[in-house]
């Protein structure tokens, strides 16, 4: 007998069962996510966007945050961070079309994340009120390193794709092929391994800055 | 001495007489505490999503033959290989093979508790296999070689003195300022080349997904990502009770976690892990490997200790713990410490070596009231007491004492008595309210006080009363 068989037994044999229905615990396992607003927190404002930004800057999260109208504001957006900051105008920029079809003059512009990359902007697909996080998947558009290995993060995110809850995206993509990684960030990189204390830019991004573009299609939060 | 070799009471003594052991502990602890107390007191909805968590894992739990299948087929289905280890012997040598068929040299891991359970650090090492460990705390703990002594704060044993010293002798370029800031930048610069010029990444996972066959971890250092993206190969080693049926299910159990665990809302990485790099994808693991372990998760099911799979390993239970807060995690000898510790260790190392542990508990039940998932840890720790009584395992003394004990409870009138004057007797050395020492106390009144008994014994309260009508 193989040892995935001998393990499978032995679970059997321990539950005591033969067969199982999987319609009827597929059915089980929903009921039990059926009343979410009971064992979910409460959002920090009405408006989704702006409980999102409310949460992305709560010293627990530590981002920083802006509202835009139009994702053509962006270079200028990012070209008042980098002055800010007194930052080399140099950026990584993600592959995604939506940042390519930007006019990015004045900006030293690559696509190659460097392991030691000052700035990178990207793009991310969705934005959660509750926690503060940003979803992005990878694909051709998105390489998952973009996203750990800058120092300052830069993030685009429609208002239009901000969701209430975790659980919001969870079931929006119910039933698609997952991509391989589905990062949700929320904040910047963070450790308290030493003494519990936290300190920021551990391995990844020490500073995340996210920029809102736009108008929310529906400004209720539920 | 070796302290794998020690009693558990002289590791005890051990720790309790190191004075810069105290200060680590009391500073990560409590730093701990007073974060889930904030974090809690934002959730009001807690004792709901507990009870909701913890039905979740029983749902789990009670269909896993199911819930084991499904995740198999799914991962499968996403490009994943899957393996099946019944001991860590065999999840570890199942790893080890695959380094090698990858011709790995240098090999970096994500933290994993199921790693150190199966002790994959040492059979990395002995197969001559380069390990660069990526989460801080267990950098700070490869650096110092010697074993985690928390599971979600491995090196909390170290103060940030010890870790300078440390990083000031082995980091290439360490840091000069006397900052944690400093230091943590210090581990930064040392490990970026590490992380891209690995062969295979090792990471565990927190839950397993069924109905998509993915891996979820979470980070607050962005280490698992950086790990796992830059290799070839990828290698995932769960627990079997890790499976939860959708992400849905996850991110309910993600609420209960972080809060519980680091006092955050959710950690700054989440990430789903399903299968390796796909078409058009700009980076990824062109092979991703799950190893999924038994090593007695399955005689847990069948020995009465199903509840304690529910565990999603938050540390909360141990943060809490007064007996783990005086000691440090070393103390209890195993992979796990702590009242969770005091429960599987039992399991994981055999009750004979280990019988100390469930003893080592002052039954004040607060690792309950804070475990997530309503963990009955002082009912199944007591399980083991009764177990290790019955199987003989108790000491002579112990059995004495018990004896003499159970000779006057089952005497009431001599009870009585003795308890009068023992009661008179411990009084005449009391010293406002407490006892500081007294012959025959010294081994409890060393590290602390007992209270001074009241005048008299309940019974003779109670009969002056009764005298009194």
């Amino acid at each position: 007998m193989s040892t995935r068989e001998a393990i499978l037994d032995a679970v059997r044999g321990a539950l005591g069962h033969k067969t199982v229905d999987g319609a009827a615990l597929r059915r089980e396992a929903d009921a039990l996510l059926a009343d979410l607003p009971a064992i979910r927190p409460d959002l920090l404002a009405d408006g989704l966007v702006e409980a999102f930004i409310a949460r992305l800057v709560t010293p627990k999260v530590a981002a920083t945050a802006e509202r835009i109208a139009d994702a053509r504001e962006l270079p200028a957006a990012v070209a008042r961070y980098v002055e800010a900051r007194g930052l080399p105008a140099a950026i990584a920029l993600q592959p995604a079309a939506v940042l390519q079809a930007l006019d990015w003059s004045g900006f030293d512009v690559h696509d190659r994340v460097a392991p030691d990359e000052t700035l990178a902007v990207g793009f991310a697909r969705w934005g959660i009120a509750e926690t503060g996080s940003l979803v992005f998947h990878s694909d051709a558009e998105t390489p998952i390193l973009a996203n750990f290995l800058p120092l300052h993060h830069l993030v685009m995110v429609r208002a239009s794709t901000v969701l209430a809850y975790l659980d919001d995206y969870a079931a929006a993509t119910a039933g698609q092929r997952p991509p391989r990684n589905v990062n949700i960030i929320t904040g910047a990189s963070g450790t308290t391994d030493i003494e519990g204390s936290l300190v920021l830019g551990a391995h990844g991004p020490r500073y995340l800055h996210v920029v809102i573009v736009g108008e929310a299609t529906d400004q209720s939060a539920r | 001495m070796e302290e794998a070799t020690l009693s558990f009471k002289a590791r005890a003594e051990r720790a309790l007489a190191d004075p810069t052991l105290k200060i680590a502990i009391d500073r990560t602890t409590g730093t701990a505490e007073r974060k889930r107390a904030v974090a809690m007191s934002q959730f009001p909805q807690f004792d709901a999503a507990r009870e909701r968590g913890k039905r979740i894992k029983d749902h789990v739990i009670a269909n896993l033959d199911h819930y084991l299948l499904e995740f198999e087929r799914n991962a499968i289905a996403s490009g994943a290989k899957v393996y099946w280890a019944a001991t860590a012997g065999e999840a570890s040598q199942i790893v080890v093979r695959l380094c090698k068929e990858a011709g790995a040299k240098r090999v970096t891991r994500v933290k994993s508790m199921l790693g150190e359970e199966i002790g994959l650090p040492h059979a990395l090492d002995e197969a001559g296999i380069e390990r660069v460990e990526t989460d801080l705390a267990e950098h700070i703990v490869q650096l110092g070689g010697d074993r985690p002594s928390h599971i979600v704060w491995p090196s909390m044993h170290r103060t940030r003195e010890q870790v300078s010293e440390m990083f000031k002798r082995l980091h290439r370029a360490p840091h000069q300022e006397e900052t944690i800031e400093a230091m943590v930048d210090s581990a930064r610069r040392e490990l970026r080349d590490k992380f891209l010029s690995a062969d295979v990444a090792i990471s565990g996972a927190n839950f397993l997904i069924a109905d998509t066959g993915a891996t979820c971890t979470v980070t607050n250092e962005g280490n698992a990502e950086l790990t796992t993206t830059p290799p070839r190969v990828h290698i995932v080693t769960a627990g079997i009770e890790k499976l939860v049926p959708s992400m849905g299910h996850a991110i309910a159990m993600l609420r209960l976690l972080v809060r519980s665990a680091t006092g955050a809302d959710v950690t700054q990485y989440t990430t789903f892990h399903c299968g390796p790099k796909q078409p058009g994808d700009r980076d990824g693991p062109e092979e991703f490997h799950i190893v999924l372990v038994d090593n007695g998760r399955t005689r847990m099911l069948r020995e009465g200790l199903k509840e304690m799979l529910r565990c999603i390993r938050c540390g909360a239970c141990m943060n809490h713990c007064v007996v783990f807060r005086q000691l440090g995690g070393h103390v209890y000898g195993g992979t796990y410490p702590g009242p969770m510790g005091a429960v599987l260790t039992p399991v994981l190392d055999g009750l004979e070596k280990s019988r100390d542990l469930p003893h080592a508990c002052t039954m004040n039940g607060k690792c309950q009231e804070v475990c997530p998932v309503a963990i009955p840890l002082p009912t199944l720790l007591r399980g083991w007491r009764d177990r290790s009584w019955r199987e003989g395992l108790e000491p002579a003394s112990v059995r004495f004492g018990l004896g003499m004990h159970a000779f006057f409870a089952l005497r009431p009138g001599l009870y009585r008595m003795a308890t009068a004057i023992a009661i008179r007797v411990m009084r005449l050395f009391s010293r406002g309210g407490v006892v500081r020492g007294m012959p025959g106390l010294g081994a409890w009144t060393a590290y602390r006080e007992f209270p001074a008994p009241a005048k008299r014994s309940f019974m003779e309260m109670y009969k002056e009363q009764e005298n009194q009508r």
